[in-house]
């Protein structure tokens, strides 16, 4: 006869068992008595005891096996979400885009609305990698284009508040309409670039930035026309629509037509002017986009 | 059941009084239970101010703690849980329950009411961001991270004043 110790939950034959065939434990009170029975006299780890406590001690072992199950399970999933999202969403490359203080935003803030004086467009290096935004304010980040964009949603909202247009439903359809308008923009623009086979080092993560920059000057146009109606409207929106156009044209010619430069002697003409003009239409893109998400907002 | 009342209370000096640095080991433990006080006692004086809107306090508060940890995470070194999060931003309610508590008594849609929202706005994102600066030890961003939380904060408020 198989030992007791060995099969503790799933006694298959013992004396007083009706059934020498029954694959599982009928756990019912009725024979708790024969498990009891068996328990007692070999089992070193469980108290010999009469039956009621058997039946708790049977709940007990069972309970702590699920929670355990349970909390490996919690922990699976944990682990499988962060796989996952680490395969879609590059976390480490995005970090460097939010490495950012204070005083970069600043002074990125200041370059946004004034690019005229800047002189140095170019990223600095360090081994290879470019510096993080918080040691040169010519790297691109994503903080302020996030953020720009989120206060751009809410701002809307406020505007259309203060027309008594303001639903919670309008406010979802004006993010989404620049969501979609974005990813259009980048799209356009890497394809553009695919098309005149350029090998820049513009990733798409850049370009995102470099597009959302322009949520900047469409929040302080949509707020002078809040305040100020639409003549303060115009005239800060045209502001920031120039300066955006040179801030595009200066960092994107460094980006684009680097190599040209680079090159030194073989310089295609045509090449070049076709890198030229994709510099243009993307800067030109910019106040264009500015004013037609924004002039619906300010009667 | 595991709440101390004394760390509760802490914490929410910490909050009342957002010119004292913080000490970095008080978000040690996440505990939910002062947040969800908060939470309740916000839906509380916006009903009792005939506002029914406690659906959109829920969601709008988990949405807000969502996009805040996440931000976090990307801005910070070390990473930070979502129930630290939560928790954080729990606590830094409770100006805006002050705030709601006065909405009560007098309509807040005139110059004083605009002028006392921003000043408690300021307030609430100022302590969240000192609290979040000194548990996460990053520096020079305080502005940084408070910005977010005063526009959470901002569309609380207009919740309590619209």
């Amino acid at each position: 006869m198989p030992g007791p110790a060995s099969k503790r939950r799933i006694p298959v034959s013992q004396p007083g068992m009706a059934d020498p065939h029954q694959l599982f434990d009928d756990t019912s009170s009725a024979q708790s008595r024969g498990y009891g029975a068996q328990r007692a006299p070999g089992d070193l780890s469980y108290p010999a005891a009469s039956a009621t406590p058997q039946a708790a001690f049977l709940a007990d072992p069972v309970s702590n096996m699920a929670m355990a199950y349970g909390s490996s399970l919690a922990a699976q999933g944990k682990e499988l979400v962060d796989k996952n999202i680490d395969r879609f969403i590059p976390v480490t490359k995005l970090k460097y885009y939010f490495a950012v203080d204070t005083m970069y935003v600043g002074r990125k803030l200041g370059l946004l609305f004034f690019p005229y004086l800047h002189q140095d467009w170019e990223v600095q290096y360090q081994q290879d990698t470019p510096v993080a935004p918080r040691f040169d304010v010519n790297a691109p980040d994503l903080y302020i284009p996030a953020m720009a964009f989120i206060t751009y949603v809410l701002v809307a909202g406020l505007a259309l508040g203060t027309q008594d247009r303001f639903s919670p439903d309008l406010l979802g359809l004006q993010a989404s309409s620049a969501l979609a308008w974005l990813t259009l923009e980048v799209l356009a623009i890497l394809l553009s670039l695919y098309l005149v086979t350029v090998n820049t080092d513009l990733t798409t993560i850049d370009l995102v930035a470099f597009l959302g920059y322009k949520y900047v000057g469409m929040i302080g146009g949509v707020l002078m026309g809040l305040l100020f109606g639409k003549i303060g409207y115009y005239l800060v929106l045209g502001w920031c629509c120039v300066s955006i156009f040179v801030f595009m044209i200066r960092t994107l010619r460094l980006k684009i037509l680097a190599e040209a430069a680079a090159e030194g002697v073989p310089v295609r003409e045509a090449r070049n002017q076709l890198r030229m003009y994709l510099t243009m239409a993307v800067a030109a893109a910019q106040p264009l986009l500015m004013y037609w998400l924004t002039f619906h907002l300010v009667r | 059941l595991g709440i101390h009342f004394d760390h509760i209370w802490q914490k929410t000096l910490t909050v009342l009084n957002p010119m004292k640095p913080a000490d970095g080991s008080i978000m040690n433990e996440t505990d939910l239970t002062g947040p969800i006080l908060f939470c309740v006692a916000l839906g509380a004086t916006l009903l009792l101010a005939g506002k029914v809107q406690f659906g959109y306090v829920y969601g709008l508060s988990a949405i807000g703690c969502l996009v805040i940890h996440a931000l976090l995470n990307l801005m910070s070194s070390s990473g930070v849980s979502y129930g630290c999060v939560a928790s954080v931003l729990g606590y830094c309610l409770l100006p805006m329950v002050i705030l709601s508590g006065c909405a009560m008594f007098f309509s807040l849609q005139g110059t004083f009411g605009i002028v006392s929202s921003l000043v408690i706005i300021g307030w609430c994102s100022l302590s969240a961001s000192k609290i979040f600066i000194s548990a996460l030890d990053m520096e020079g961003q305080q502005l940084l991270v408070a910005y977010p939380c005063a526009l959470l904060y901002g569309l609380f408020a207009l919740l309590t004043i619209f």
